[in-house]
C-alpha cells in the first residue's frame, strides 16, 4: 500500500501532540506506512512568510518538498497552512522550470536539488484517494450515529481553486461523504465558509480581530445544534479549542463546543482508543463520546 | 491590357499615419527597394487608401507605365478590394497586384524592434516583388446567385432581418429551434428604457412573419448541413415532430384541457407548470399547439378530443432541403450556468433566482400572473437584491466581458416594481453601474429618484436563513462590509451564446471568437459580416447587446444579405486549381482523393477541375505525382520567386518563414497585431490557402535560400474554409519533417501548429518557442544551404 513521508508542521507536535498520535494510528489501521521526515522545517507559514517574501518562502519550502524526494515519497500534512505553501510551492516549481533551476541554485549550497518529481497530498486525498469512501464505511466500528457535526473546511484546502483542483471552492462536499460514510450527520450553518480567525497572521498580529471572527463562527455552529466542529487542519483546531478559552477569559464568552480533527473522528468511527486518539487533551472536553456511548 | 513582358513594378509603402512609420523606416524601405531589378517607382505616403494616395498610385501607373503594383499597408483583409478596383481602372490586372501587410505584421508587433521590423518589411516587399514579377493575369468568372435567403434564429433580430428581406420581394426561410418564434423577447414584461410592454411590441412583428407570403416559417427546426458555395448554398434542414398539424389547429385548447401530464414549463424558466400539449404563449406563432414528446406518455385523450383532426401521436421527424443565396444567422444567447457559483446558492435556494427567471415571475402572463412572491413559499416580498455582474466580469469563474445590458434590465425591473408595490425595498449590488447610450443616464437616474439604493461592491456570498437568504456584500463608498436580509435575490450572470453555435459555426465555416461568439468580418468597419462570404450575423450572437442595438444590427444583415443578392451573378474567384500541362496527366487520381469539394472528375483520359467547386485550396497540387497541377494566383513559379524574395531581402539573424492559411490562421495573426502584442522579428509570413499547397521542392527551397526554421500555421480542419485540406497540411508537413532530414536538415527546424481564432494570443507563445528554439539550433551553415541548392538542381534535372 501506498507510503507518504509525514510533514508535521508546528502546531501539532508542539501544541497537540494528539493529532499526531491520532494520524499515526489511523493510517496504521488502514494500513498506510508513514516514514518520519528527517530535518523539516516550518512549511513556511503561507500567509505570514509568503507575504513578506514570496522567494525566501519558495527556497524554504523547496527544501522541505526535497526531503520528500530524497525518500522518494509524496508528502501528506493534517494542516491546511503547511499544504497550502508545499502544494503551491510544488506547483509553482512543477509549471516553471526557471523558477526551478534558480531555487537549486541556492539548495545546491546545502547539497539538496529538488525536481518536483514528489509533491505533497493533504490527509484528506489520502482519505478519499488512497483508501477510498468505500473501505472507509467498511472499516467502521462505531457508526458515529446521531453525531451532527459542523464542518468546517478552512481555507487553504480549497482556495485558490485552479491551483488546489479539488472542484468548487464554494460548494464542495468531501468532508461530507467522508462524515456520511462514518455514520454521522453533517449539519448545515450559516458560517460554514467562514475562515477560523488565526490564518494569514492574523491570530499572530491582532488576537482580537481573530477572536471576533472564530465567535461569529461558533456563535452560528451554536445556534445549529451542532455536537461538534469537525475540521482537517492542525491551526483550525488550535483556534477553535484554545481560541474558546481566551473568549472566555478576554469577552465572558462561553461556547463549549468540542473539536476534532478528521483523522480523530475517522479513529473514533475504526474502533480506535479515544484516549490514544488524544481526544482528551483538548481545551474543550469531548462531550459528544457520552452521546455516542463511547466516554 | 497590361502585359507579361518586362515588368514595371511600382513598390507603394503606406505610413499608416505613424501607425506604421513609427515603428519601420519606410524611407529606408522604400531606398532599399529603389535598387531592385525591374522596380520603377518607389514611394511611401500618409495615407495610401486615401484618395490622395490612391491618386498617387494610378498616375504611377500611368506616367511610369507601371505593369505591376505592390502595396506595402495594413492587413490585405482591409483595402485589398479596393485597390484591385483602382489598379485595374488603370488596366492593370488583379494578379498583378500584391498587398503586403507590414502594420499587423511589422510594425503594430515589432513595437520594441524597430530595427527588425524595417528589415522584415523590406523583406516581405521584396518577396511579394518577386512574386508579382511571375505573375499571369487572372480572370474572375460568373456565377447566378440563387434568390432566397436563410435566417437561422427567430428572436427579435432574426424577425426583423427576414421581414426586411421579404418587403424586397426576396424569399426567406426563417429557422427556429423552438415551436414559436418571439425568442427571448417574447419573455420579457417591459423593456427599457421607454418602459413598452414587450409582447406589445413583439408580437405585431411575429404576426407580420406569419402572414408576409415570402417568408416559409419552419419552426422545432435545426440546420444540419450547408453545402455549396456564397451564392448557391445547400442547406439540409431537420424538422422536428410537432404532433400538431399547424394548418389544421384553430388553437382552441381543447387537447390541453384533457392533458392529464403536467410539466415544468422552460417559458417560463422552470418557475410555472405547463401540459404536454401546451402552446408556450397566447400569441405564439405560428399559433397552433405542440406536443413535448419527452413528457407526453401518448394516451390519446388529446386526439379524440381534437375537433379539427389535427393531432398526430405518431409525427416523426423529417429533412428538407433548401437552396439559398445568402445566410443571416442570428441565433442568439442563453444565461451562463451559475452552478459553478456555490456561494450565490443558485438552485440551492429556490428564492435565489436569475433575472431571466424575475421576467416571468413580474409578467402578467406569467406563472403568478404578475404577483411578486416568494418560490418558495408564496410569501410576501418586502425587500429584493439584485446582484449584478454575478459571473460577468469575472475572469476567475465566469466571463471576462460586460454583459452590457444587466444594469439596465436591473433598473427596469425595480422601476417596475417600485410602480406598483408599494413600501418595496429594492437593493442593487454594483461593481460599475454602466448606463451609457441615448436616455439611460437618465433612466438610471430615475431609480435614484424612485429610492431604489444602489450600493457599489461586490457580494461575496448568499447566506440562506429559512425562507429568507442573508447577502454579504461591500460598500466601496463607504468602505466597510455590508449584510443585508432579502425575500428574494436576483443574479444578473453571464450573457453567453446560444450553444447550438459551435455546431453551427463548424458546418457553416465561420469562426468564433475567445468567448464563442460569431466573430465579425471587422469589429469596427464589417460588425454585421463574418469572415465568410454571403453568411451575415446580427443580434446577441455578435456579443451581448440591447434589443434597440440588435435590431438595428438586423436591419443592416438584411440590407447586406439583399446587396449580396441584388448583383444576381456573382464574379468566381479566379484562383483555382487547373490543369497546367495537360500532355503529364494520366488520370491516376490521387489528386481525386484529397480534393474536399469533389470538384475534380476524370474526363476521358484526364482529369478535370470544375471552377466553381474547386475552393483554390491547393491540396491536390503536390498530389499529383508528375507535377501536372498549379495554381492560378499564386503558381509553383510564384512561389519560388516570393520564397527567394523574403528570404534575401535583408540581412538578418536568422530567418523564419511562417507560411500561413489565409483565413483562419492569417486572422488570428492579425489579432495578435490589433492587439497590439509583440513577437521575434525573425518571422516573416508567406500566405497561403493552406498549407496542403506546399510541396517538399518550397521547403527545401526555402532551406536553401536562407530560412533557418519553417513553420506551418494551419486552419483546423472542422473550422476553416477547406475542410479536409487542413487536415492534409497538417499529415503532409509531418512526413516532410522526416523527408528533411535527407538533406541534412534537423527535423526540429519544422514547426506545424494549428491555429483557433479564439486562441490567437497563444500564437505568441508560439513564436516565442520556435523562435528560441531556432536560435538555440543557430543558422544552418552555408556549405549544407549550397548543397542542398545543389541537390534541387540535380532533381529537378
Amino acid at each position: 500500500m501506498a507510503k507518504y513521508a509525514f510533514f508535521l508542521g508546528c502546531i501539532a507536535p508542539l501544541r497537540y501532540p494528539g493529532l499526531e498520535a491520532a494520524t499515526k494510528k489511523v493510517m496504521q489501521h488502514f494500513g498506510i506506512e508513514l516514514l518520519d521526515l528527517n530535518g523539516a522545517s516550518c512549511c513556511p507559514a503561507p500567509g505570514v512568510f509568503g507575504s513578506f517574501d514570496l522567494w525566501n518562502w519558495l527556497v524554504i519550502a523547496a527544501r522541505n518538498l526535497s526531503l520528500g524526494e530524497s525518500l522518494g515519497a509524496d508528502l501528506t500534512t493534517i494542516c491546511n497552512g503547511c499544504y497550502a505553501t508545499l502544494q503551491e510551492a510544488w506547483h509553482i516549481l512543477k509549471e516553471d522550470p526557471g523558477k526551478r533551476r534558480s531555487v537549486n541554485e541556492i539548495l545546491s549550497k546545502i547539497n539538496r536539488t529538488y525536481n518536483a518529481k514528489t509533491g505533497i497530498k493533504h490527509v484528506i486525498e489520502v482519505f478519499t484517494n488512497d483508501i477510498g469512501i468505500d473501505k472507509i464505511k467498511s472499516s467502521v466500528k462505531n457508526p458515529l450515529e446521531g453525531l451532527k457535526v459542523a464542518i468546517h473546511y478552512g481555507c487553504h484546502f480549497l482556495k485558490p481553486r485552479k491551483i488546489r483542483g479539488h472542484g468548487s471552492s464554494e460548494k464542495p462536499h468531501i468532508l461530507e461523504d467522508i462524515v456520511k460514510a462514518l455514520g454521522a450527520e453533517p449539519i448545515y450553518y450559516k458560517e460554514k465558509l467562514l475562515c477560523c480567525g488565526a490564518g494569514g497572521g492574523v491570530r499572530a498580529g491582532n488576537l482580537d480581530t481573530a477572536l471576533e471572527i472564530t465567535a461569529r463562527k461558533l456563535k452560528s455552529v451554536k445556534e445549529a445544534g451542532a455536537d461538534c466542529i469537525l475540521h482537517p487542519c492542525s491551526f483550525c483546531h488550535f483556534q477553535f479549542d484554545r481560541g474558546q478559552v481566551e473568549l472566555r477569559e478576554r469577552k465572558g464568552l462561553e461556547f463549549n463546543i468540542p473539536v476534532i480533527h478528521l483523522v480523530q473522528l475517522i479513529g473514533l468511527a475504526v474502533g480506535i482508543d479515544p484516549k490514544s486518539l488524544g481526544l482528551y487533551e483538548n481545551e474543550i472536553p469531548p462531550t459528544y463520546l457520552d452521546k455516542l456511548g463511547l466516554g | 491590357m497590361k502585359t507579361l513582358e518586362n515588368p514595371r513594378v511600382g513598390v507603394f509603402v503606406c505610413e499608416c499615419g505613424g501607425n506604421i512609420s513609427d515603428v519601420v523606416d519606410v524611407k529606408r524601405v522604400v531606398k532599399a527597394a529603389s535598387e531592385w531589378e525591374n522596380v520603377v517607382v518607389a514611394r511611401h505616403y500618409t495615407y495610401m487608401c486615401s484618395k490622395p494616395g490612391v491618386e498617387l498610385i494610378r498616375q504611377s501607373i500611368k506616367k511610369r507605365g507601371l505593369n505591376r503594383v505592390v502595396i506595402a499597408c495594413c492587413t490585405p483583409k482591409m483595402h485589398r478590394k479596393m485597390f484591385e478596383r483602382n489598379v485595374e481602372e488603370e488596366g492593370v490586372n488583379l494578379a498583378f497586384l500584391e498587398v503586403v501587410n507590414i502594420r499587423e505584421q511589422c510594425s503594430w508587433v515589432h513595437h520594441e524592434d524597430p530595427e527588425g521590423a524595417t528589415l522584415k518589411a523590406i523583406d516581405l516587399i521584396k518577396g511579394a516583388v518577386k512574386k508579382v514579377e511571375k505573375a499571369t493575369p487572372l480572370y474572375p468568372g460568373k456565377m447566378p446567385v440563387k434568390q432566397a435567403v436563410l435566417v437561422i434564429g427567430g428572436g427579435i433580430a432574426g424577425i426583423t432581418a427576414a421581414l426586411r428581406v421579404a418587403e424586397t420581394g426576396i424569399k426567406v426561410y426563417l429557422v427556429e429551434k423552438e415551436p414559436t418564434i418571439g425568442g427571448h423577447m417574447a419573455k420579457y414584461a417591459k423593456v427599457f428604457p421607454t418602459l413598452d410592454c414587450a409582447q406589445c411590441i413583439l408580437t405585431p412583428k411575429m404576426g407580420e412573419v406569419a402572414e408576409n407570403t415570402n417568408i416559409e416559417l419552419l419552426t422545432l427546426a435545426e440546420v444540419v448541413s450547408v453545402e455549396g458555395v456564397p451564392g448557391d448554398f445547400k442547406v439540409k434542414i431537420k424538422l422536428k415532430p410537432r404532433g400538431v398539424d399547424v394548418e389544421k389547429c384553430v388553437g382552441c385548447g381543447a387537447c390541453n384541457r384533457v392533458c392529464p401530464v403536467e410539466t415544468v414549463s422552460d417559458f417560463d424558466e422552470g418557475l410555472g407548470k405547463r401540459k404536454a400539449i401546451y402552446i408556450p404563449f397566447p400569441q405564439a406563432v405560428p399559433s397552433a399547439y405542440v406536443i413535448d414528446f419527452n413528457s407526453c406518455t401518448k394516451c390519446g385523450k388529446c386526439v379524440e378530443k381534437c375537433p379539427r383532426k389535427a393531432i398526430n401521436l405518431d409525427d416523426t421527424e423529417k429533412e428538407i432541403e433548401i437552396n439559398v443565396g445568402a445566410i443571416i444567422v442570428a441565433t442568439g444567447f442563453k444565461l451562463f450556468d451559475l452552478s459553478e457559483y456555490g456561494e450565490y446558492k443558485y438552485g440551492i435556494h429556490p428564492n435565489v433566482i436569475t433575472a431571466l427567471q424575475m421576467e416571468r415571475l413580474m409578467n402578467v402572463t406569467g406563472p403568478t400572473s404578475g404577483a411578486i412572491v416568494r418560490p418558495s413559499d408564496g410569501g410576501e416580498v418586502k425587500k429584493i437584491g439584485y446582484v449584478l455582474c454575478a459571473g460577468s466580469r469575472d475572469t476567475n469563474k465566469g466571463k471576462p466581458y460586460c454583459s452590457r445590458v444587466c444594469c439596465l434590465y436591473a433598473i427596469k425591473q425595480a422601476l417596475m416594481m417600485k410602480e406598483f408595490m408599494e413600501g418595496l425595498d429594492i437593493w442593487i449590488h454594483y461593481i460599475d453601474l454602466r448606463a451609457a447610450g441615448r436616455r439611460y443616464e437618465e433612466f438610471y437616474k430615475n431609480a435614484q429618484i424612485e429610492g431604489v439604493k444602489f450600493v457599489r461592491g461586490k457580494v461575496s456570498e448568499i447566506i440562506p436563513d429559512g425562507d429568507q437568504l442573508i447577502v454579504r456584500a461591500e460598500d466601496t463608498t463607504l468602505g466597510r462590509p455590508i449584510e443585508n436580509r432579502y425575500d428574494l435575490v436576483v443574479l444578473c450572470p453571464p450573457i453567453v451564446p446560444s450553444p447550438e453555435i459551435t455546431k453551427l459555426a463548424e458546418i457553416l465555416k465561420i469562426p468564433l471568437d475567445e468567448d464563442g461568439f460569431v466573430l465579425e468580418k471587422h469589429p469596427k468597419l464589417d460588425p454585421v459580416s463574418t469572415k465568410r462570404e454571403g453568411i451575415f450575423a446580427c443580434g446577441v450572437i455578435l456579443g451581448p447587446k440591447d434589443i434597440q442595438t440588435s435590431v438595428s444590427e438586423a436591419e443592416g444583415a438584411a440590407a447586406k444579405a439583399i446587396n449580396f443578392l441584388i448583383q444576381k451573378e456573382k464574379i468566381i474567384e479566379p484562383n483555382k486549381a487547373y490543369l497546367a500541362t495537360p500532355e503529364e496527366c494520366d488520370a491516376c487520381g490521387e489528386c481525386i482523393e484529397v480534393c474536399p469539394t469533389e470538384a475534380i472528375s476524370i474526363a476521358s483520359d484526364k482529369v478535370e477541375i470544375n471552377e466553381i467547386l474547386c475552393n483554390g485550396c491547393g491540396a491536390c497540387i503536390p498530389a499529383c505525382p508528375k507535377e501536372a497541377l498549379d495554381l492560378k494566383g499564386l503558381s509553383d513559379e510564384q512561389l519560388m520567386a516570393e520564397i527567394e524574395g523574403v528570404l534575401t531581402g535583408s540581412e538578418s539573424e536568422i530567418k523564419i518563414l511562417a507560411f500561413v492559411e489565409n483565413e483562419i490562421a492569417y486572422t488570428a495573426l492579425d489579432l495578435t497585431g490589433v492587439a497590439r502584442l509583440s513577437y521575434p522579428s525573425s518571422i516573416r509570413v508567406i500566405p497561403v490557402p493552406s498549407t496542403s499547397r506546399l510541396k517538399l521542392k518550397h521547403i527545401l527551397y526555402a532551406f536553401a535560400k536562407g530560412a533557418d526554421g519553417i513553420m506551418f500555421l494551419e486552419a483546423p480542419e472542422h473550422e476553416g474554409p477547406f475542410g479536409k485540406a487542413h487536415a492534409i497540411a497538417e499529415e503532409r508537413i509531418e512526413n516532410y519533417r522526416f523527408d528533411i532530414e535527407d538533406y541534412d536538415i534537423d527535423s526540429v527546424r519544422i514547426w506545424f501548429s494549428k491555429v483557433y481564432v479564439p486562441d490567437w494570443r497563444k500564437l505568441v507563445k508560439v513564436f516565442e518557442t520556435f523562435d528560441r528554439m531556432i536560435k538555440d539550433e543557430g543558422p544552418i551553415d552555408q556549405e549544407t544551404r549550397e548543397n542542398l541548392l545543389k541537390k534541387l538542381e540535380e532533381e529537378s534535372e
